[in-house]
């Protein structure tokens, strides 16, 4: 298993489409000024660009590494090799996650600390009227992390039975686009007037995706790091086991899904 | 205990249109400990489809293989495999170092006798001058060559190879003809597919011929050479004017002084007790047989 996360690391690192996705990065350089131009807020805005910045970033690597790792190998015969020697199926697939997972933390620690200096800046420059609450900024990027960790195991799942890349890819964006709504919609289901206004199919039908479709919503914690809001610990914990229950499962159905399929 | 053993294994594929091809239809084969099998098929026989079913890449559609008496659904089955995948590919950002020390890896070796190992199969494969570099700039033979390293790299007890001299120049072949035959003299398994009946004469103890899904043909390779000789070209000291027919084979060709005469197995006692009796001089006695070629043709037919 670990030399299957080594191997998967080296893969991504000498990749050269995600050493394009990196270089990405140097919009940072613009936040300062970029948010200097409001004139007011200055520092919030700077916060609120870099941590956008960061989750378009994760967003791109988790879509692209979650839905070509498996498809890649596929595709250019390299499970023949791999899958002939003597690991399970479930291990690879494992061992590819947790691979891709470990870079997505690390990409998110780095990018992370960039943010924290291009803040840092902003703010010397232009006082924010309120204190910047840095552990609130750290946690929200960890949490930011983790919901692109989801979008990767999503897209990992449906590539363990797609022979293309397109289910993976437009799979996982629309479950990125359903899962942010979902709370919401539910919250609206559970109102009056939807009561009144929603068939009961509708709203069972609406009920049955909220519990299928990762919740994504607890994950966004970018209103209180740019607000400076104090952080609810036991929400957040609640938030990092339904992170280990729901990738878990995803994982276990992906590994079914996969020990079975053949290599043609 | 048997080293593969194949039993009743068939393979359906489900082709475009949802037509049904039968890729393979119930093989039996038992491969003994310290034997070198050719398994031979022109393209498309099902060779390959055996060897993914063996390698567990493939789930049969009905039957069972084992190796080492495990079963091949079990990935410990493969312990005790080094598999050449047919037009292999390799992680080609990784280096040749690389991934034999992440296959030997794989199969738990320990790292003091990985890196002996690695050393000696990337030495004995000519690749230790490119060891470092990045697969993606190797060549076609080159891959194939880190192909048979990374199988042969663990030592293991069987050798399953799909087609192990394709994409090699004449170099590479005898390369892996002499490792072959070194592993025989080291008491292992070799499993090995191929088209080219050559490969087979020179390092097998047996061959079958699959055509079409089918087994066709099973024997020792020895049995098969035996078997297939037809009868002799003799050439006979005679001059045009001698050169009779003797108990009633006419003459094929016949020049100044030699004559030569095309004698079936059958008809060769009588033959030479006539040249005997009229006191003939025998130059060159050849022997006419059917090689595997001839054998693997008349099959696939
Ligand atoms: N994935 C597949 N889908 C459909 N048919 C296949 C597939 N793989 C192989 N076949 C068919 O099965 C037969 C055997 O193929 P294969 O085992 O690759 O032959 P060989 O290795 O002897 O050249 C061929 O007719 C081939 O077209
Ligand atoms: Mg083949």
């Amino acid at each position: 298993m670990f030399s299957i996360i080594q191997t998967t690391l080296k893969g991504v690192f000498r990749d050269r489409v995600f050493q394009g996705i990196m270089a990405l990065a140097v919009f940072f350089l613009f936040i300062p000024s970029a948010a200097s131009l409001s004139m007011r807020q200055v520092t919030e805005l700077s916060i609120t660009l870099s941590l956008s910045l960061i989750s378009i970033l994760l967003f791109i690597l988790a879509l692209f590494l979650g839905a070509t790792t498996i498809w890649k190998d596929i595709e250019r015969r390299y499970t023949f090799s791999v899958l002939s020697l003597p690991l399970s199926r479930t291990t690879y697939l494992v061992g590819k996650f947790f691979g891709i997972a470990l870079f997505m933390l690390l990409t998110a620690l780095f990018l992370g600390t960039v943010s924290i200096l291009v803040i840092k800046f902003s703010s010397v420059l232009y006082p924010p009227s309120r204190p910047i609450l840095w552990s609130t900024i750290i946690v929200s990027i960890f949490f930011d992390a983790l919901k692109y960790i989801i979008i990767v195991a999503v897209a990992m799942l449906l590539a363990t039975v797609s022979t293309s890349f397109f289910l993976p890819i437009f799979g996982a964006i629309s479950t990125f686009l359903a899962g942010t709504i979902t709370q919401q919609v539910y919250e609206y289901l559970q109102s009056q007037s939807a009561q009144k206004a929603v068939s009961d199919v509708v709203r069972n039908a609406a009920k049955l995706f909220y519990y299928i479709l990762p919740n994504l919503s607890g994950f966004d914690l970018k209103v209180h790091a740019i607000y400076s809001i104090p952080l609810n610990s036991s929400g957040l914990l609640l938030t990092i086991i339904y992170f280990f229950v729901y990738t878990g499962i995803l994982l276990a159905i992906g590994s079914i899904l996969f020990e079975r399929r053949e290599m043609k | 205990m048997n080293a593969i053993e194949i039993t009743g294994l068939s393979k359906q594929f489900t082709g475009k249109h949802m037509i049904k091809i039968d890729a393979l239809k119930g093989l039996n084969l038992n491969i003994a400990a310290g034997e070198i099998f050719g398994f031979l098929g022109p393209n498309g026989a099902g060779k390959s489809t055996t060897i993914k079913l063996v390698m567990g890449l493939l789930r049969p559609t009905s039957g069972a293989a084992q190796i080492m008496g495990l079963d091949v659904s079990r990935p410990e089955s493969r312990y005790n495999v080094g598999y050449l995948p047919e037009n292999p590919a390799f992680y080609d950002y990784l280096s040749a170092e690389e991934y034999i020390t992440f296959v030997g890896t794989q199969f738990k070796m320990d790292s003091t006798l990985l890196e002996q190992r690695t050393e000696d199969v990337l030495i004995r494969l000519d690749l230790w001058d490119a060891r470092k570099r990045p697969m993606r700039g190797y060549s076609k033979g080159m891959i194939q060559r880190v192909g048979l390293a990374q199988a042969l790299v663990h030592d293991p007890e069987v050798y399953i190879l799909d087609e192990p001299m394709s994409g090699l120049d004449p170099i590479g072949r005898a390369l892996v003809k002499d490792i072959i035959l070194d592993l025989k003299a080291r008491g292992k398994s070799v499993f090995f597919s191929t088209h080219i009946t050559d490969d087979v004469e020179k390092v097998c103890d047996r061959v079958g011929v699959i055509v079409k899904g089918t087994l066709v043909a099973v024997d020792r390779v020895e049995s098969i050479l035996r078997s297939g000789v037809e009868g002799y070209v003799i050439h006979l000291q005679a001059t045009e004017a001698e050169s009779l027919p003797f108990a009633g084979i006419e003459a094929l060709r016949r020049t100044e002084s030699v004559s030569e005469y095309y004698v079936p197995c059958s008809g060769f006692n009588a033959f030479m007790g006539e040249v005997n009796r009229t006191g003939t001089n025998v130059v060159l006695v050849e022997m006419k047989r059917r090689d595997l070629e001839d054998f693997f043709l008349s099959l696939v037919k």
